[in-house]
C-alpha cells in the first residue's frame, strides 16, 4: 500500500514538471508586453504608488468616510509609528531607569552621609507648624498623586516589568484597573492640587536668603544647617515644580481623558509625551521629598503628622521662622 | 474563576445579605426595646413634633458653628450624597438589584454622571478620613472600628472604580467580594448610623421639645 502511494505521488510530480517552463515563458511574454506598453525597460511595482498614496493620505477636503469623525479618512497614521517608537524606545526605558537611578542615589546618600541630628523632644517645647487643614490638604494631594503615579507607571512600564512576571491574563486585568483608576482619580487630583496651591502659595514666594541657601546646597553635603525661613529654597522649588508640573499634567491629562473637543490625534500624542515626561520628573522629585520628609530628616514628619514640631528642630532647620515664632510668643510647652 | 463566581454569587451572597438584614433589624429592635424612661415633668411642647423637627433640622449645621466645620459639612455631604446616588442610580448596581433581589429596575444615570459622582464621593471620603486621622480630638475619639469602616468603604468604592472597564470578570468579583464583607461588617459597626441617626436625633429632639429647650 505504502509503496503504491509513493509511486503515485512520484508520478504526479513527474507529470507536472513540464508545466514550469511553460509558465516561465508566459510570464516573460506578459512582462515584456506590459513594459512595452508603458514605454520603458524597467518594471515598476504598482504597489509602491498605491502605498505611498495611502501613507500620505488624501489631500484635505477630497475624501469622505461613511463614519464621521476626526481622522476617519486616514488609512495609515504615519506619525503614529514614530510616536510609538519615541514612547517605547526612549520615554519608557529612560524614564524607568531614571526613577531607579533616583532611588539608588537616595539610598547611597543615606548610607554614606553622617547620621543626621535627632530631635527627640528634649527641648520640651513645640511650635505649631501646620494646622489641621494644611495637613489634610497635603495628604489629600499626596495620596491622589501617589495613586496616579502608581497606576500611570503601570500603564507606561507594566508591559516590560509586570507582564513577564504575571502573564497576559493577570496583566490584562491589572492594566484595565490602572487605566480606569487613573482616569477617575485624575480630576480628584486636580481638585486637591488647586486647594493645596491656593493655601500654600503665599508661604512659597522666593525671598532674600533663598539664593544663599541654594549656593550652599542647603547644607546637604556639609551637614551644617543653613539659615532658612518658614520654607527653605529647596522646598519652594518643590512647591513650584508641583504647581506648574501639576498644571501641565492636569491640562495634558484632561485633553487625553476627554477626546470631545475635536482634538487631533497628533495633539493627543504630543500631550501623552508631555504628560508622561512631566509625571516622571515630578515622581522623581517626590522620591527625594518623601525621603527628606520621613527618615531623611528626623523630626520633619511631625510637621505633617501632628502639625507640631520640636522647637530645636525648628531652630536648626528654619531658624528665621523659629525666631519669628519666639518673638510672637508662639512656642508652646510640649504636651506630655 | 467560574467556581469563585458561583460561590460569591450563590452561597456567599445569601450569607452576607442575611447577616446584613438580620443584624440590622436585630440591633435596631434591641435598641428600641430598651425604650426610654417616662418623664414626669409637665410637657412644654409636643415631643413627636420635636422629634420630627430634629430629624430634619440637624441636616443643616448651626450658623454659629458652620464657619468652623465648613470642611466637614462639605466633605460630609459630598461623600454621603455621592455614595447614595452611586448605590441607587449607577447602572451596574441597578442591574444587580434587578437580577438578584427585586426583579425590577429603574432609570439610571448616564456613565459620565456615574463617574463625576464617584469622584465627588471619593474626594469627600478621603477628606473625611484624613480629618479623622489628623484632627487631634477626633483621632483620640476614633477606635479601630471607625477606621475599619472608612477603609472598607474606600476599598469597596476603589475596586468598583477599577472595574469600570467591565472587561475582566476578576475585577468585578473583587468588588463584589469587598461589598459582601462590608455587608457582613455593617451591623456590628458604627456604620449602623445609616439607620440609627433617625432614632438618635428623634430621641434628643423629643426630649428637648418636652422640656421646652429650643435647640
Ligand atoms: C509619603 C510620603 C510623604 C511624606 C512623608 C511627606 C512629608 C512632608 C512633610 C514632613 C512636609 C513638611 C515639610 C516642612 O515641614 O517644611 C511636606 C510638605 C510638602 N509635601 Fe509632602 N510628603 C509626602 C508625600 C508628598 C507627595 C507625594 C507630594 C506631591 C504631590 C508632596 C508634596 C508636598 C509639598 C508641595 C509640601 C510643601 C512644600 C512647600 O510648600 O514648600 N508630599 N511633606
Ligand atoms: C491631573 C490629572 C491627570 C489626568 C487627567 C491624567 C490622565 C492620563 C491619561 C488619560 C493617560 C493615558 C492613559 C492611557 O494610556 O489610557 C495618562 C497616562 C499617564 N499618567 Fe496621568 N493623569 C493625571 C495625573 C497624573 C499624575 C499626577 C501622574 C503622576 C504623578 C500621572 C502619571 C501618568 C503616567 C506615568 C502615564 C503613562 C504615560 C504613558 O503611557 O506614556 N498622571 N494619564
Amino acid at each position: 500500500m505504502k509503496t503504491g502511494t509513493t509511486v503515485n505521488r512520484h508520478a504526479t510530480r513527474q507529470s507536472t514538471t513540464w508545466l514550469l517552463p511553460v509558465v516561465w515563458l508566459l510570464l516573460t511574454i506578459c512582462g515584456t508586453a506590459v513594459a512595452e506598453e508603458q514605454g520603458g525597460g524597467a518594471v515598476p511595482n504598482p504597489g509602491i504608488e498605491l502605498w505611498r498614496a495611502v501613507r500620505e493620505g488624501p489631500p484635505p477636503g477630497v475624501s469622505r468616510s461613511q463614519v464621521e469623525g476626526i481622522g476617519m479618512t486616514t488609512l495609515i497614521a504615519e506619525g503614529g509609528e514614530r510616536w510609538r517608537q519615541l514612547r517605547s524606545n526612549y520615554v519608557a526605558p529612560w524614564g524607568g531607569w531614571a526613577l531607579v537611578g533616583m532611588l539608588g542615589v537616595l539610598t547611597l546618600f543615606h548610607l554614606v552621609r553622617k547620621s543626621p541630628e535627632r530631635f527627640d523632644g528634649s527641648s520640651g517645647k513645640v511650635i505649631v507648624r501646620f494646622p489641621d487643614y494644611d495637613r489634610i490638604l497635603h495628604w489629600f494631594m499626596a495620596g491622589t498623586f501617589l495613586f496616579l503615579a502608581i497606576s500611570g507607571l503601570i500603564l507606561l512600564l507594566g508591559r516590560y516589568v509586570i507582564l513577564p512576571l504575571v502573564g497576559p491574563q493577570a496583566f490584562g486585568a491589572i492594566a484595565s484597573a490602572s487605566k480606569e483608576g487613573h482616569n477617575l482619580f485624575g480630576p480628584v487630583f486636580i481638585v486637591s492640587l488647586t486647594l493645596f496651591v491656593l493655601r500654600f502659595a503665599q508661604r512659597n514666594f522666593f525671598a532674600r536668603g533663598d539664593l544663599a541657601w541654594l549656593a550652599k546646597g542647603g547644607g546637604m553635603l556639609s551637614g551644617k544647617h543653613v539659615s532658612a525661613g518658614f520654607f527653605n529654597a529647596g522646598e519652594k522649588i518643590l512647591f513650584w515644580s508641583i504647581t506648574f508640573g501639576g498644571l501641565a499634567i492636569s491640562i495634558s491629562g484632561l485633553i487625553l481623558v476627554f477626546p470631545l473637543f475635536g482634538q487631533s490625534r497628533e495633539l493627543m500624542q504630543l500631550m501623552l509625551l508631555v504628560h508622561g515626561i512631566a509625571a516622571l520628573v515630578l515622581i522623581a522629585f517626590t522620591f527625594g521629598h518623601m525621603y527628606l520628609g520621613s527618615i531623611g530628616l528626623p523630626g520633619s514628619f511631625n510637621a505633617m503628622n501632628t502639625g507640631k514640631v520640636d522647637a530645636d528642630w525648628a531652630h536648626a532647620h528654619h531658624d528665621r521662622w523659629h525666631r519669628e515664632a519666639e518673638e510672637k510668643g508662639l512656642i508652646e510647652k510640649a504636651p506630655s | 474563576m467560574e467556581t469563585i463566581a458561583a460561590f460569591l454569587e450563590g452561597p456567599f451572597w445569601y450569607f452576607s445579605a442575611a447577616v446584613f438584614v438580620v443584624g440590622v433589624v436585630g440591633r435596631l429592635a434591641l435598641a428600641l426595646s430598651l425604650g426610654s424612661s417616662k418623664s414626669l415633668s409637665v410637657p412644654r411642647g409636643s415631643a413627636s413634633a420635636g422629634a420630627v423637627r430634629a430629624v430634619f433640622s440637624r441636616f443643616v449645621p448651626r450658623r454659629d458653628f458652620y464657619r468652623r466645620i465648613r470642611l466637614e459639612v462639605i466633605a460630609g455631604y459630598a461623600f454621603h450624597v455621592g455614595l447614595f446616588v452611586l448605590l441607587f442610580f449607577a447602572a451596574p448596581h441597578v442591574e444587580f438589584y434587578k437580577e438578584y433581589i427585586l426583579g425590577f429596575g429603574w432609570p439610571t444615570m448616564p456613565r459620565w454622571a456615574f463617574i463625576v459622582v464617584s469622584e465627588i464621593a471619593f474626594a469627600g471620603l478621603i477628606v473625611l478620613w484624613l480629618r479623622r486621622l489628623l484632627h487631634p480630638v477626633s483621632r483620640k475619639l476614633s477606635d479601630a472600628g471607625d477606621h475599619i469602616g472608612s477603609i472598607l468603604i474606600f476599598f469597596v468604592m476603589l475596586t468598583g472604580c477599577l472595574a469600570l472597564g467591565e472587561d475582566h470578570e476578576s475585577l468585578r468579583l473583587i468588588h463584589l467580594f469587598l461589598a459582601q464583607l462590608l455587608l457582613i461588617y455593617f451591623p456590628f459597626s458604627s456604620l449602623m448610623h445609616t439607620f440609627t441617626f433617625v432614632f438618635s436625633r428623634g430621641y434628643i429632639g423629643a426630649g428637648f421639645a418636652h422640656h421646652g429647650v429650643k435647640a
